[in-house]
């Protein structure tokens, strides 16, 4: 009920952006829910994502020539990938990488693979596309992902894949119609905590003609944000608390099993 | 039914859970044991990170050492004086493994030093434990003589100066040996996620030659304060203790132990160690394969979501 009330909000919405702009060809969008609360019992959610394609070349928009690419991405942490060897008959973590600010989640949604709609020249600028992951040119000052080529950042990306963190799936986008699309996002159970990006980007021959950014937040709700916050910012308090739950519970149980 | 922990950062099945604490906690109630030494390597099979494992099972053994101690207060079988004794040395090995623990953390090779101890003192404990066991179900089956207690005046730890009378457990004893044993078992205590009993009740009996009667109960009176206070200073440096994870497994746990110790009362002690032993070689086993098993990824990521506990 929610949702479609969220939906209808998100068309009506889409309806005046579209009044509005002036472009000749442009890319509205919007999400279903602005944050996914994640309880004791979340398990993973879905996310839809709406929009259209706003165009005076309507002969084009019929005959499919427009493809509407989304990005979503979390935040950005340090990683290091480790590789074992063996070392006096056992194996041992030796040969590491460290890379910067990779995306804790990363998720491309679109109607057909990449490498149809566009060109790696066009993509690797702008990060868009699992294997165009840090092929952009770096800023100066700003914390940057690169990639070197080699076996650690495959076993990155394989591993984030194999974790449901990163994902490149085509058919996860749908034209509804020849100018409207819906876009549903899978978010594993597994997902990190706070604000992911949302990126849609409109090409058309290989290029990029409008994007359009937006984002939304995971975040802890009710008891497990409180257990949450409560151990990383009063820790000691914390495990004080744990351990007089242990003892409470050591005795409810002698306490129990003596009557018996 | 599936509950997401929230240190862990994972979603687990709560029945899964529960099962293998009430499955460890029958054994621990019918050999007498903590079963923090089968747990952790059963949490960490489960794929939950090693840091949250470590730290939460010394949580949860607060509240199964604190139900046993519980029980042999009652019945006048801990010598409080060798278990304070025993605590100071095991706050003193706790903080310092923690330390360890944090510093092998951030140096990657956490995972593998837990599997190494795992595997040596699960080893030589298991080895021991069978082969003594074996003899002496060999010996009863002979004659029915029980084996003298040695009086505890021959060997070199006995030599040792400040010594301190302990009454309960009938000895005169250096507190050196005392102090130390506390130590090394705080320590393993911080690093693995045991209680440390596995290797405080043999060391009790056949190196301080602690009466049998008191080794249980005095074990676990300290094993309440040393797990204690090592999940108080896991939370504050590490953030790994997972409350929500902890709980599922006590109740399980006490339940278990419950049905273990009634199960326990039919066997006789020389085939209930041998069993231990057994199990304890066996869990050796599984971990010792699995450090010289090629694995099937040669690599890992550390990143803040794959450690827990951030």
């Amino acid at each position: 009920m929610k949702h479609s009330l969220s939906l209808v909000f998100v068309s009506i919405a889409l309806i005046f952006a579209t009044l509005i702009s002036s472009r000749a060809e442009s890319l509205q969008m919007g999400i279903s829910v602005d944050t996914v609360p994640v309880s004791s019992s979340f398990d993973g959610a879905e996310i839809v994502i709406f929009g259209s394609i706003e165009t005076k070349e309507q002969a084009a928009l019929y005959r499919g020539e427009y493809d509407v690419v989304i990005r979503v991405e979390g935040d950005a942490e340090d990683v290091i990938i480790r590789k074992k060897d063996r070392i006096g008959g056992i194996w041992i973590n030796n040969q590491s990488e460290n890379y910067e600010s990779v995306p804790s989640f990363y998720s491309i949604l679109s109607a057909r693979p990449l490498n149809l709609i566009a060109n790696p020249i066009v993509l690797a600028p702008i990060s868009l596309g699992i294997n165009n992951l840090g092929k952009n040119v770096p800023v100066e000052g700003e914390k940057t992902l690169i990639m070197n080529p080699g076996e650690f950042s495959d076993a990155l990306l394989r591993l984030r894949i194999e974790q449901d963190l990163f994902s490149e799936i085509p058919g996860t986008l749908k034209q509804l119609s020849p100018s409207l699309f819906r876009a549903t996002l899978s978010i594993p159970a597994n997902v990190p905590i706070g604000e992911h990006m949302v990126t849609a980007y409109l090409f058309r021959n290989g290029k990029i003609l409008d994007t359009n950014e937006s984002s939304f937040t995971i975040e802890k709700v009710g008891f497990e944000r409180w257990i949450y916050d409560l151990a990383h910012e009063q820790g000691l308090l914390y495990g004080i608390m744990a351990v007089l739950l242990a003892i409470f519970t050591g005795w409810a149980a002698n306490a129990m099993f003596r009557k018996n | 039914m599936s509950i997401y922990l929230p240190i862990a950062e994972m979603s687990v099945n709560i029945f899964v859970l529960f099962g293998m604490g009430a499955a460890v906690g029958f054994l621990s109630g019918m050999f007498g044991v903590g079963g923090g030494f089968l747990m952790t390597p059963l949490l960490i099979f489960y794929n939950i990170p090693p840091a949250v494992a470590v730290a939460t099972e010394a949580n949860q053994i607060v509240a199964s050492s604190f139900s046993g101690a519980l029980a042999h207060l009652r019945k006048g079988t801990v010598d409080i004086k060798l278990g304070i004794m025993l605590l100071i040395g095991g706050l003193i090995g706790s903080t310092l493994g923690v330390y360890i623990f944090s510093s092998l953390r951030s140096a990657g090779q956490l995972d593998l030093i837990i599997s190494i101890l795992y595997v040596v003192f699960l080893g030589s404990i298991g080895t021991l434990m069978t082969i003594e066991s074996l003899n002496a179900i060999r010996k009863s089956k002979k004659d029915d003589t029980p084996p003298k207690r040695k009086t505890g005046h021959d060997s070199w730890i006995h030599a040792l100066p400040f010594k301190v009378r302990f009454r309960k457990s009938k000895l005169y004893l250096s507190v050196i040996p005392v102090l130390v044993l506390g130590m090394l078992v705080g320590i393993l205590a911080a690093i693995m996620g045991v209680g440390g009993g596995f290797i405080m009740v043999p060391a009790m009996i056949y190196l301080l030659r602690v009466p049998t009667n008191v080794v249980i109960g005095t074990s676990l009176f300290q094993i309440i304060f040393v797990t204690g206070y090592t999940t108080i200073i896991q939370s504050a440096t590490n953030q790994t203790v997972d409350v929500v994870l902890a709980l599922i497994l006590m109740v399980g746990g006490v339940i278990g132990a419950q049905f273990g110790a009634a199960a326990g009362h039919k066997l006789k002690g020389e085939q209930l160690r041998a069993l231990l032993g057994l199990l304890v070689l066996g869990v050796c086993i599984r971990l010792g394969f699995d450090l010289v098993a090629t694995p099937t990824d040669f690599f890992n990521i550390i990143g803040s979501m794959d450690e827990g506990g951030h």
